[in-house]
């Protein structure tokens, strides 16, 4: 018996009316292949004039019945995926079903009319100002994104492009989406949602991914940097420095790097917290901004050994309810690499310690701040700390990219600690439990969300 | 140890490429940079039993002097060791954390930022830089040097003096240092980048021009020079070296010959690749500069002291010639710090013992919005 392979999924959707492409190419691995449309320079100019002439129509709907449309479909959309769908999304995100599931159930959250409601009230008072102007101190103003919004994001957590999206349109802003790689099926499935939707919101969704910075593809990004308003982008710093270095002064930059998430817990304040923090760290695959990578744990090292040994059994729960995709190559080396510099750590210091069973995807390494580095692929590094007044110390090498502090158990302290994180640059402080799926209002990178996309106007 | 050092550096040193289907390649003219066909004491270690007598000899003066590898040979799996095979690979990133060494280095170098990250950069702890010059020594003449009656060294890598923690610019400093090699100049600069007044007056001179160069270096000049043609005097050859990782324009290697061809004049069979890491003190090369084949056929070579196997990535299992796997190299020149290493490279051997390199091991790490190790080194490194 053979087994077919699967069809292609074409990761592109123009506005209605545009000509669908005439050259694709694709990408894939044994599971799924991904169509792309191949460069064609009159193709941005196309689409971006196409979307610029949907912003009037998206425009004229008042934020209640826009939140409405695409509360709606973000309402609809999971259940319109059904197991072979999620199997797609999977197989494109390098996620289990299982986790695919639960990451999907987390952002869909974020995508309902009560969310995006909550979303807009906490960014704007006075929601009318994002249908015109209006009264306040003595002036009347108004805000909207400026033009069409660009939006290139980044690898393969699912919805994150979706939420990215929905932040924009509600601004008012058509959007091109260049999903990140292994985040395709689902943004254009979504995308293809909201076309069905309503005809300004077709009018106004294009989704087209490509290798982002390929070589081949210079010029036409080049080109839609330069079309495009505006330009959210999701990235390293790499991803983040060539973009500002190619985008003219006139395109505006929204940037969202990578970002690196801890937890300070206090386990005898908090003795549940073992099982938040496994998944803290597992949900994604440790693929968001806001998963948990490094663990304070105030208390001795024999302590921190004992906790430890809970958070290791909470793990492997986990690897069993919500399975890791299988890895890759890369990611086995990167794991083997680990291993060895564990024990060759080992040999050293009575310092670290590590939890690695073999066939297990995830890794427990216990041991001194300094040795800490994100890896990846489910792996925690717990770092035993004395006092909660001793963790900005232990954190302030990392001050540069920190995003998600998750507590638990340090009430006492909670206050100054919370100070002295927002002073490393900390922009998300919260219970450990919340730390996977932030709220849609959250502070995203120390930004308002919507307000990070608007410009304003005043009249006096 | 130092018995075992002295021993390698003369049997390296007397290599000149023999056993080797290449070793007669390029012997145009007779070959006077390199003089003179000396005994080929390395030539026995073709032989896998010569070979294991040796590592075997070097992985018992390593448990006698090196207490970090014994530690972590003891605590590994597996008894003790019958053959080389068995010996447990060192990671290549362990290099970052941990001083690998069986006494008193006499240099570090210290890796650049891509391999090993920025924050915790790579540290080879060297015991001996003659064992490494005579290892690099005998390998570049063979492949860089031969069928020149002299050479004038136009280096596009940072000289010692400029880097000395880079075992790159050390053995740029020891070609620039050959008795047959008439000048040299150095032609890049960390602060300054390329020297094109350097390029132009290497071009100038009279006889032919090794060209030493990174494709990080060599795309800066290309770049640079525009439309401008620097045809290098006929002779000329050039090493390259390095990958394009983390720079934003990646050009193949294919079209960075051929506009190295088109600008130097230097031809694509005289443009050798030298694959090399900070972590092992000999280089493997993909031809013989006159003589190297097309791109598409070339295959990388170490000297007879290093045997390289790919292994299975799940398993370690080491997988038969001509399937891709994870590359583990035991070099013997190693001795001083640790022979046998598992990197982050991917590729497959032949039959014949060479090697294929594809680059980094594929389907990298998912990342999502989440930070990497490697741009957090670099953070790290920038952050006061």
């Amino acid at each position: 018996m053979t087994t077919s392979r699967p069809p292609p999924f074409d990761a592109w959707l123009f506005p209605p009316g545009l000509p669908q492409p005439q050259a694709l190419e694709h990408v894939g691995s044994d599971t799924v292949t991904i169509r792309y449309p191949k460069s064609d320079h009159h193709l941005a100019y196309i689409l971006v004039s196409s979307l610029r002439a949907a912003r009037p129509p998206l425009a004229g709907l008042e934020t209640r019945d826009l939140i409405t449309l695409l509360g709606a479909a973000g309402e609809r959309f999971p259940h319109t995926l059904d197991e072979e769908a999620i199997g797609e999304v999977a197989a494109n995100a390098g996620l289990s079903p299982p986790m695919t599931r639960e990451v999907l159930g987390g952002m869909a959250d974020s995508w309902t009319t009560d969310a995006l409601k909550r979303l807009v009230r906490a960014e704007f008072p006075d929601p009318r100002v994002l249908d015109g102007f209006v009264a306040e101190d003595g002036r009347k103003t108004h805000a909207a994104a400026p033009g069409v919004t660009l939006h290139l994001g980044a690898g393969s957590v699912p919805g994150v492009t979706i939420t990215s999206l929905l932040r924009a349109l509600l601004v008012r802003s058509p959007v091109l989406v260049k999903p990140g790689a292994g985040d395709e099926v689902l943004t254009t499935r979504f995308a293809r949602e909201l076309h069905r939707a309503d005809p300004r919101l077709a009018a106004a969704v294009a989704v087209h991914y490509w290798p982002g910075g390929s070589p081949g593809r210079a010029t036409w990004e080049q080109e839609l940097l330069t079309l495009a308003d505006q330009v959210v982008v999701y990235g390293d710093d790499d991803t983040i420095e060539s973009v500002r270095a190619r985008a003219p002064a006139s395109t505006r930059l929204v940037e969202h790097p990578h970002r690196l998430g801890v937890a300070i817990v206090d386990p005898d304040s908090a003795p549940g917290a073992a099982a938040d923090a496994a998944r803290a760290v597992a949900m994604f695959d440790q693929r968001g901004c806001v998963s948990t990578h490094l663990i304070l744990l105030l208390g001795d090292h024999e302590g921190a050994r004992e906790w430890c040994g809970h958070l290791a059994g909470h793990l492997a729960r986990i690897d069993a309810k919500l399975p890791p995709a299988p890895p890759s190559p890369a990611e086995l080396s990167a794991r083997h690499q680990l291993k060895g510099r564990l024990a060759l750590r080992e040999t050293t210091t009575e310092e670290v310690t590590s939890w690695a069973p073999e066939g297990a995807g995830w890794t427990l390494v216990l041991g001194p701040g300094r040795a800490f580095e994100p890896v990846g692929g489910r792996t925690v590094w717990v770092v035993p700390v004395p006092a909660a007044a001793a963790c900005p110390d232990v954190l302030a090498p990392l001050s540069a990219k920190l995003q998600t502090v998750g507590l638990a158990g340090v009430r006492p302290d909670r206050g100054r600690l919370a100070e002295a994180l927002f002073g490393l640059g900390a922009t998300r402080i919260v219970p450990l439990d919340q730390v996977p799926f932030p709220p849609p209002d959250w502070l995203h990178d120390g930004s308002r969300p919507l307000r990070e996309l608007v410009c304003w106007s005043e009249l006096r | 140890m130092r018995v075992i050092l002295d021993e390698l550096s003369a049997v390296f040193g007397g290599w000149d490429g023999s056993g080797r289907d290449d070793a007669g390649a390029g012997r145009e003219g007779g070959g006077r940079v390199v003089r003179g066909a000396e005994p080929c004491r390395a030539a026995p270690l073709a032989s896998d039993a010569a070979f294991n007598e040796l590592a075997m000899r070097i992985h018992e003066a390593q448990r006698a002097t090196n207490p970090v590898l014994r530690r972590f040979w003891d605590a590994s799996p597996g008894g003790k060791p019958a053959d080389w095979r068995e010996i447990p690979a060192v990671p290549a990133t362990a290099f970052r954390d941990i001083a690998i060494v069986a006494g008193t280095p006499e240099r570090v170098f210290r890796t650049s930022g891509t391999t090993g990250g920025g924050g915790r950069r790579g540290e080879h702890h060297v015991l001996s830089l003659d064992v490494y010059r005579a290892a690099a020594r005998a390998n570049y003449r063979h492949h860089l040097m031969r069928g020149a009656e002299s050479l004038r060294v136009l280096s596009l890598v940072p000289g010692p003096r400029e880097v000395p923690d880079s075992s790159l610019s050390a053995m740029a400093g020891f070609m620039a240092a050959e008795p047959g090699v008439g000048s040299a100049a150095w032609g890049f600069h960390e602060r300054d980048g390329v020297d094109i007044a350097a390029v132009r007056a290497a071009a100038a001179g009279g006889g032919p021009v090794l060209v030493l160069a990174t494709a990080f270096s060599l795309v800066h000049l290309l770049d640079a020079l525009g439309d401008e043609r620097i045809p290098f005097p006929d002779g000329s050859r050039m090493m390259e070296t390095g990958g394009f990782k983390g720079r934003a324009a990646e050009v193949d290697r294919d079209t960075l010959y051929g506009r190295a061809e088109h600008a130097l004049g230097i031809p694509r069979s005289r443009i050798v690749n030298e694959y090399g890491m900070t972590e092992l003190l000999s280089q493997a090369y993909d031809g013989v500069a006159g003589t190297a084949p097309a791109l598409r056929e070339r295959l990388h070579r170490f000297p007879p002291w290093v045997r390289t196997r790919a292994l299975d990535p799940a398993t370690l299992a080491p997988l038969p010639p001509g399937t891709p796997g994870l590359l583990a190299h035991f070099d013997l020149a190693n001795a001083g710090s640790a022979c046998h290493i598992l990197t982050e490279d991917f590729g497959h051997t032949t039959p014949d013992g060479r090697l294929r390199l594809l680059g980094r091991v594929p389907g990298a790490p998912p990342r999502g919005c989440s930070m990497a190790a490697e741009s957090f080194l670099r953070a790290f490194r920038t952050t006061p």
